[in-house]
């Protein structure tokens, strides 16, 4: 199964989601920038169900921190969770149709918030308590349009999802 | 066929180490490192390493506002005819008030002089581009294009046209990191302009206001003025605007009143900014700033 999606597309996609997560918005819309990173490597975490993506989880996290400025382990604390327990969780969540499976994602999501608010919280970073969980709005809504559009990046003629 | 590929697949061991097992020694890893990078500098390097390695994806996620700047260079003749004729005007009358200036200059160094008093009026300054601002709503940084190399060093105050914008918070090599004004980390000594009344001025973290919450109930302040950089601290050279009081609120019966300020300088705008060397630190590493919180990640 792995064979079958390029570790290149998985790295780029990977790239283009940190890009998406950094680049500048003006202050309205940045509050509510989705959480592409995460909503990336879940994809791929439901498509390759292997532990290799809680390593990759840990280093995206890495970097993030080293980009986005925080302390360092925060995001990779918060990646490697979310991936943990997607795969724990991946034989129920691939039941669903998928705008069922984007309602179930949520506490997912939602997890991964709470985590970079108590990080945040622990270590002295006083960020404003609301306005950090509006991207959760927003990350929702992103998963089928993300689904389609990865699914026509690399599923062409492979109707073998549910092999594994 | 399928067997074929699965049995040649087969991995070491069946099941691996144990999926729970690795996430457990993977998160504790990040805890260690949250542990160590929010008490020490111990992972700087690490930090300086890998900021360097990942510059090309900063320098792609810039890439939509350096468009969005280049945008600006394509004006029609007419338009950049009129904004001359406006700078003109300007710079006549700003050369007719810099003339006075320079007369009240001489004047005050004299009476300083007088006084046996070595603070200095003119400070040593150098223009920075400002490379990427703000990637994240809630930790209001800028990275600059200057660095160690030109003399920057952490501590350092960042101001604008309009009044001050920050201080640097951590350099490197070629570019360095401001704090700005608005974190919810910062403070800054100011002193209120009409009165001298001495206090802090913390960010509140929304990007466009400061909160002053330090004001004893009965202190003399009014909506309209001006803040102004105090040298208390010795981070920020004295006298430059820092903001405007906008709001008082005084609860009947408290001892403190809070206050918040518009913040002078044009955040978040600009593309430049200017690096200000304070007379009295320009060496000592941890001058004793009342206001200073340990500014964000190293």
């Amino acid at each position: 199964m792995s064979g079958r999606v390029p570790r290149l597309m998985i790295a780029l996609t990977l790239l283009v989601a940190l890009i998406l997560q950094l680049f500048e918005l003006p202050y309205t819309l940045a509050v509510l920038r989705p959480l592409f990173v995460p909503l990336v490597l879940v994809y791929w975490v439901m498509v390759v169900p292997q532990p290799t993506g809680l390593l990759t989880a840990w280093i995206v996290g890495l970097m993030l921190d080293v980009l986005l400025g925080s302390v360092l382990g925060q995001h990779a604390l918060g990646l490697t969770v979310v991936v943990f327990v997607t795969l724990q969780l991946r034989g129920i969540l691939s039941l669903y149709p998928i705008w069922q499976e984007a309602l179930a994602l949520t506490p997912i999501w939602l997890l991964y918030t709470f985590l970079m608010f108590w990080i945040d919280g622990a270590t002295g970073h006083r960020a404003d308590p609301w306005l950090q969980w509006l991207p959760l709005l927003t990350t929702g809504p992103c998963w089928p349009l993300m689904f389609a559009l990865m699914g026509s990046l690399h599923r062409r003629n492979q109707p073998d999802s549910l092999v594994l | 066929m399928s067997t074929l590929t699965a049995s040649t697949r087969r991995p070491l061991f069946p099941r691996g180490p144990g999926l729970g097992l690795k996430a457990l020694a993977l998160c504790l890893l990040a805890l260690g490192a949250i542990l160590t990078d929010s008490r020490s500098q111990t992972l700087t390097p690490v930090r300086d390493g890998l900021t360097w390695l990942l510059q090309p994806v900063l320098w792609v996620a810039g890439l939509p506002a350096a468009v969005a700047g280049t945008a600006e260079h394509l004006q029609t003749r007419e338009s950049l005819l009129e904004e001359n004729n406006v700078l003109r005007e300007n710079q006549l009358l700003l050369q007719s008030r810099l003339e006075k200036l320079a007369a009240l200059e001489m004047e005050n160094s004299r009476l300083r002089e007088l006084l046996a008093s070595s603070s200095q009026l003119e400070e040593r300054v150098l223009i920075a581009e400002i490379l990427s601002a703000s990637q994240d709503p809630y930790r209001q940084q800028i990275v600059l294009n200057k660095g160690a190399r030109d003399g920057v060093y952490k501590g350092q105050a960042l101001v604008d046209a309009q009044g001050v914008l920050g201080q640097v918070i951590s350099v490197n090599p070629a570019t360095s990191v401001a704090l700005l004004l608005t974190d919810p980390n910062h403070g800054i000594p100011v002193e209120i302009n009409r009165t001298g009344l001495q206090t802090i001025a913390l960010g509140r973290g929304d990007g466009q206001s400061l909160s002053l919450p330090y004001l004893p109930g009965t202190a003399d302040v009014k909506v309209g003025d001006l803040l102004v950089s105090s040298a208390l601290g010795g981070r920020f050279p004295a006298g430059y605007p820092v903001g405007e009081i906008r709001e008082l609120k005084h609860d009947t019966g408290e001892h403190f009143m809070e206050a918040l300020a518009t913040p002078a300088a044009r955040l978040n705008r600009g593309r430049q900014a200017l690096l200000v060397w304070s007379e009295s630190f320009p060496m000592e590493q941890p001058p004793a700033a009342p206001a200073e919180t340990p500014a964000g990640p190293p």
